[in-house]
């Protein structure tokens, strides 16, 4: 499998601040490439590098074999690029839109018509040509902006947080298009801070504070709970209960997930049964204990805290 | 009641303002500095006019002309020319307004008594120069005449001795800078306002707005409240900085003055609230505003041009423009010391166009809301 | 090409989608236009005259007379005493007040020298002056006259020097003349760099010219897609205000319309150029506006001799106007309606022009890079 974007030691400072810190990956053809992290980790900063939308303070990228620092024209030809803001223009229709992208694209009047028609079906908007883009919901405007990023048939396409402030039923409509693009060969790098759409990339990378934290795909991730079970434990007071479990010495770290509470435990040794009796003395109502298998989440909140200990990474 | 809604939305639009830095700076200070830079550049006291002499004669009296044009204070002589081509060449490029042409013989039929035909050409393309220019060159020559024939020429039967009020020294600058003011103020108060809705229409933040549960009043309170503020400031500011700077004077009183100006800006204010309503992008906004504000405060409002000289048609549209009311006030209270009685009509003109103007954002804001 | 083509159809249905926009940058300018040809008249007429006549004689009245018949001046009231004047003054009802002393028809008769006390309201200092200037005449007039009669009937010839006053592209003195081409100039200005600026920032502000930063459009194609839209709104601009102005307000155009019209062309890229870098320069629409505004079409339109003139102004200001390109292109408007001037004069105006303008839109063009550095 060949490499579509490879990136060496990219980093991005402002003034003293390293908004990306020595990052390096790379990312195979046809791949679903997810960039994980919280608000201002890195993730916007990355791809914008990667477009050639923000020169880079020193290291190297190249996408499609185009090295972003020297031809950043070159790298905008084989890419596509939808922003957390669905960049559409509000005041054109879904037909003029698709048809001013195509034509920026370059794209000829039988080309133009055919992948007109391939978007048009693929976001669902037949009938809705004449709508005015800011008429339309959430959902369709997220799947139109996908289809002007893509109508040039570009071989790697660029998400920054496609799915922002969309209904749940129209981002799993979204992951869905996404595996077809993938299945057909496109590569796509996506950030994303909702872990569980993350579960669907084939390889993730986590980001925390302008530096790569973990990377591989989600089964390889996630081994780092190998050794170290989780326990996921329901009880009337949740709070209470991630206070008396933090005090146990077998629990490594604890964090609310919902109303449950998942405990880290250091070894494997430590069982639910023994956890329960000691939580029970401590005057805590349990109402179940049992071993979950391991989240992106987990593993994130795990990095983040790992990170923090070792380096002290600015909070 | 207004009370806590109302302090609500002024609070978040303080907060937004004061987030963008650059504009509140501008809207502050910008003003006061811009007054003193007009202020200072601006009048129209007609010195320094660049005089070209074509002397045929070169007689001591045609030499005694000149030097009456020259020593007047008004006339700089800024070229000897020999033919009519070269006050043409002179004429054309601006660099005279005006040539004197004196023609051979002048002293020998001065002294015979024959009246020789002295010519100011005159550039004319800017009339208001022109007319005073010709004043200036009409008594010049007369006087000049009078003093070549001492003891010849008996006193005019009837002659003028003026009085200046108000202004004594005619400085331009008084009468301009309470024009400036109202300018600057006007311009200042309905430019904020105009784009502060139709941005939140533009960014889809007018979403929260409508479904707040607070009463179209209370919000249209509440957005003004800042802004009123801050072009109360500014007109401090400015007024400060025309008195000290430019010896603005105060004849009358302060609360006058204060009245007058708030009166003056919550119309302004209203009218900003109008547009932006009416407003769907803020590039619209921003062209409404200049077009009802900048525009006929410049020309309509008496700052510049008199009104009592306009065509009947255009003199009727001046009612409706606030500034106009609002010159009369300002430069009453400020230059003429006028008692706040006498500028009844005025104040009352203003407070209608605030009502009208602050009624109409209104319904137009409570029918977006739905 | 065909992206540059693309993206001016664009613009165009974006225009369209609001109306009201267009409506305001090409009806809107018409408007003003008339609106301003009419009221920007310095021409100082009917001025309101108060008279004070203390002698109430038919010499008093054969004097207020002249004033009532003059149409520089109009006789609103009569009173006895100057002190009565007072209220006239501060209304405004009056701006001059004429007092004519006891006495004055018999010191005429008695060919005394007689002098009369005229007040003016010096809060307009302008039209003081100007109405100074015309009540002088008048009484000089008036002076001459009698001087001329005294004479006829006693033989004696009166010495003194004629003065004929010859006023040049501008006879009747309208001071429409010198408005009116200014204010194409001004109109320009306005539209253009207001408008470019807030379209670029919108898109910014929006996030559309992140995506189109992205796709293979280049730099010089954005540019120009965004502005030539504006540059033909403003040329559109430029046949209507001038078709007003000469066939409305007959406004005489002695020069050559096609040179009026191309260096309308370089003027109006200097605007866009300098909508162009207001735009590098400001994040939001608001703050592209309020410096849009304040820093430099305000002082442009009083700092470029459109209604003061430049000469008046102290020397270092009148040093600074030469940064001005509205001031060079006011000179070129006048020069070719009221003058007749050809390249021949107005070239060193013109060179100034095209130099200012390569410069601030190649400023406004380095700084706005597809990807920031």
């Amino acid at each position: 499998m060949s490499v579509a974007i490879d990136v060496s030691h990219l980093t991005r400072r402002f003034g003293s601040f390293a908004a990306v810190d020595d990052v390096s990956f790379d990312v195979k053809a046809g791949e679903i490439f997810g960039f994980l992290g919280s608000n201002g980790a890195g993730k916007s900063t990355t791809i914008r590098m990667l477009c050639g939308l923000l020169k880079p303070t020193s290291g190297t990228a190249t996408v499609g074999g185009v090295d972003v620092t020297s031809d950043p024209e070159g790298v905008k030809r084989r890419i596509g690029y939808m922003s957390q803001r669905f960049s559409l223009y509000e005041l054109l229709t879904v037909d003029q839109n698709i048809r001013f992208f195509g034509g920026i694209y370059g794209l000829d009047d039988a080309a133009l018509a055919r992948r007109r028609a391939f978007v048009i079906e693929m976001a669902g908007l037949q009938g809705r040509e004449r709508t005015l883009a800011r008429d339309l919901a959430g959902g369709w405007r997220q799947r139109l902006a996908l289809g002007c990023a893509i109508l040039h048939e570009p071989a790697i396409l660029f998400l920054d947080e496609p799915t922002g402030g969309v209904d749940p039923l129209s981002r799993r409509q979204f992951w869905r298009l996404i595996d077809e693009l993938s299945h057909s060969g496109v590569t796509v790098l996506v950030t994303t801070h909702y872990l569980d759409e993350a579960e669907r990339c084939h390889r993730v990378a986590l980001i925390d504070a302008g530096r790569l934290a973990a990377i591989g795909t989600t089964a390889e991730v996630k081994r780092i709970f190998a050794d170290r079970p989780i326990l996921e434990v329901r009880a009337a007071n949740p709070v209470e209960a991630m206070r008396q479990l933090d005090a146990l010495p077998e629990v490594e770290s604890t964090s609310l997930f919902g109303t449950a509470v998942h405990a880290v435990l250091r070894t494997p040794s430590s069982t639910p049964a023994g956890i329960r009796v000691a939580l029970e003395h401590a005057g805590i109502a349990v109402q179940s204990i049992t071993p979950v298998a391991p989240s992106l989440e987990d593993v994130f909140l795990d990095v983040i805290d790992r990170a923090r200990a070792r380096g002290g990474s600015a909070a | 009641m207004i009370g806590r809604k109302a302090l609500a939305v002024y609070r978040k639009e303080l907060r937004q303002i004061a987030r963008d830095r650059r504009t509140l700076l501008i809207l502050v200070f910008v003003p006061a500095f811009f007054l003193l830079l007009y202020g200072y550049a601006l009048n129209w006291d007609i010195r320094h006019i660049a005089l070209a002499v074509e002397d045929r004669d070169g007689t001591g009296d045609s030499r005694a002309l000149v030097a009456a044009f020259v020593n007047s204070g008004y006339f700089d002589r800024v070229a000897d020319v020999q033919s009519p081509a070269d006050i043409d060449r002179l004429l054309n490029l601006n660099t005279a307004r005006a040539a004197l042409v004196i023609p051979e013989n002048f002293g020998r039929d001065l002294v015979n008594g024959l009246r020789p035909q002295v010519q100011v050409i005159i550039n004319g393309d800017n009339a208001n120069t022109a007319t005073t220019v010709m004043g200036y060159a009409a008594s010049i020559v007369q006087s000049a005449g009078a003093a070549l024939f001492e003891g010849q020429l008996r006193e005019p039967p009837v002659s003028i001795e003026p009085r200046i009020w108000y202004n004594p020294e005619l400085r331009s600058t008084l009468f301009l800078v309470p024009g400036l003011i109202a300018y600057i103020l006007m311009i200042t108060a309905v430019i904020s306002t105009a784009i502060s809705i139709v941005r939140e229409k533009e960014s889809g933040t007018i979403e929260q707005v409508r479904m707040a549960p607070i009463d179209t009043f209370s919000f249209m309170v509440g957005k003004s409240i800042p802004y009123f503020l801050i072009s109360l400031t500014s007109a401090a500011l400015i007024v400060f900085a025309a008195m000290l700077l430019f010896g603005l004077p105060m004849r009358g009183n302060w609360i006058s003055l204060l009245v007058a100006v708030s009166l003056f800006i919550a119309g302004a204010l209203g009218q900003g609230l109008l547009i932006s309503t009416a407003a769907e992008t803020q590039q619209v906004a921003f062209q409404a505003a200049m077009l009802s504000s900048f525009l006929p405060t410049l020309m309509l409002s008496g700052f510049i041009f008199p009104i009592s000289s306009m065509p009947t048609a255009l003199q009727l549209v001046t009612y409706v423009v606030p500034a106009r009311y609002f010159l009369v006030a300002l430069r009453g209270i400020v230059l003429k010391g006028v008692p706040i009685a006498v500028l009844t009509p005025q104040l009352a003109a203003l407070t209608v166009y605030a009502l009208a103007m602050l009624a109409l954002a209104s319904v137009r804001l409570a029918r977006e809301r739905g | 090409m065909r992206r540059l083509r693309r993206l001016v159809w664009k613009e165009f249905l974006e225009l369209r989608q609001d109306p009201r926009l267009f409506v305001l940058v090409i009806i809107a300018p018409i408007i003003q236009l008339t609106m301003l040809g009419y009221a920007a008249t310095t021409d100082v007429r009917d001025v309101p005259v108060v008279v004070a006549d203390g002698d109430r004689s038919p010499a008093s009245r054969e004097l207020i007379a002249r004033f009532d018949a003059s149409r520089n001046f109009t006789v609103v009231d009569t009173v006895t005493s100057l002190n009565d004047v007072d209220a006239y003054l501060q209304r405004g009802t009056a701006w001059v007040a004429l007092a004519i002393p006891t006495g004055y028809g018999a010191a005429i008769h008695s060919e005394t020298p007689v002098s009369l006390q005229v007040v003016a309201d010096g809060t307009d200092s302008n039209s003081t002056t100007v109405a100074l200037g015309y009540a002088t005449s008048l009484v000089n007039d008036y002076a001459q006259e009698l001087v001329s009669r005294r004479a006829a009937a006693t033989g004696v010839r009166v010495p003194g020097i004629d003065l004929r006053l010859r006023i040049w592209f501008n006879p009747q003195l309208e001071s429409r003349y010198f408005m009116i081409p200014g204010v194409l100039a001004l109109l320009l200005l306005l539209v253009t760099a207001n408008l470019a600026a807030m379209g670029i920032v919108r898109e910014k502000e929006l996030g559309t010219l992140e995506q189109l930063n992205v796709t293979p459009l280049r730099r010089w194609e954005l540019i120009v897609g965004k502005l030539l839209p504006y540059g033909v709104i403003a040329l559109i601009d430029v046949l209507l205000v001038t078709a007003v102005a000469v066939f409305w307000f007959e406004v005489p155009l002695r020069g050559s319309f096609w040179l009026l019209f191309a260096l309308s062309l370089v003027y109006v890229l200097c605007t866009l150029g300098l909508g162009l870098f207001i735009s590098t320069i400001s994040d939001t629409q608001q703050q592209a506006m309020m410096t849009a505004t304040f820093f430099f079409l305000t002082p442009m339109i009083y700092l470029s001799g459109f209604i003061f003139p430049i000469e008046n102004m102290p020397r270092v200001i009148q040093y600074a106007t030469y940064l001005i390109p509205l001031r060079y292109f006011l000179v070129i408007v006048r020069g070719i309606f009221l003058k007749g001037l050809g390249l021949a004069w107005l070239w060193p105006q013109a060179a100034a022009m095209t130099a200012w303008g390569v410069i601030v839109l190649g400023l406004a063009v380095a700084r706005s890079r597809k990807r920031t550095g």
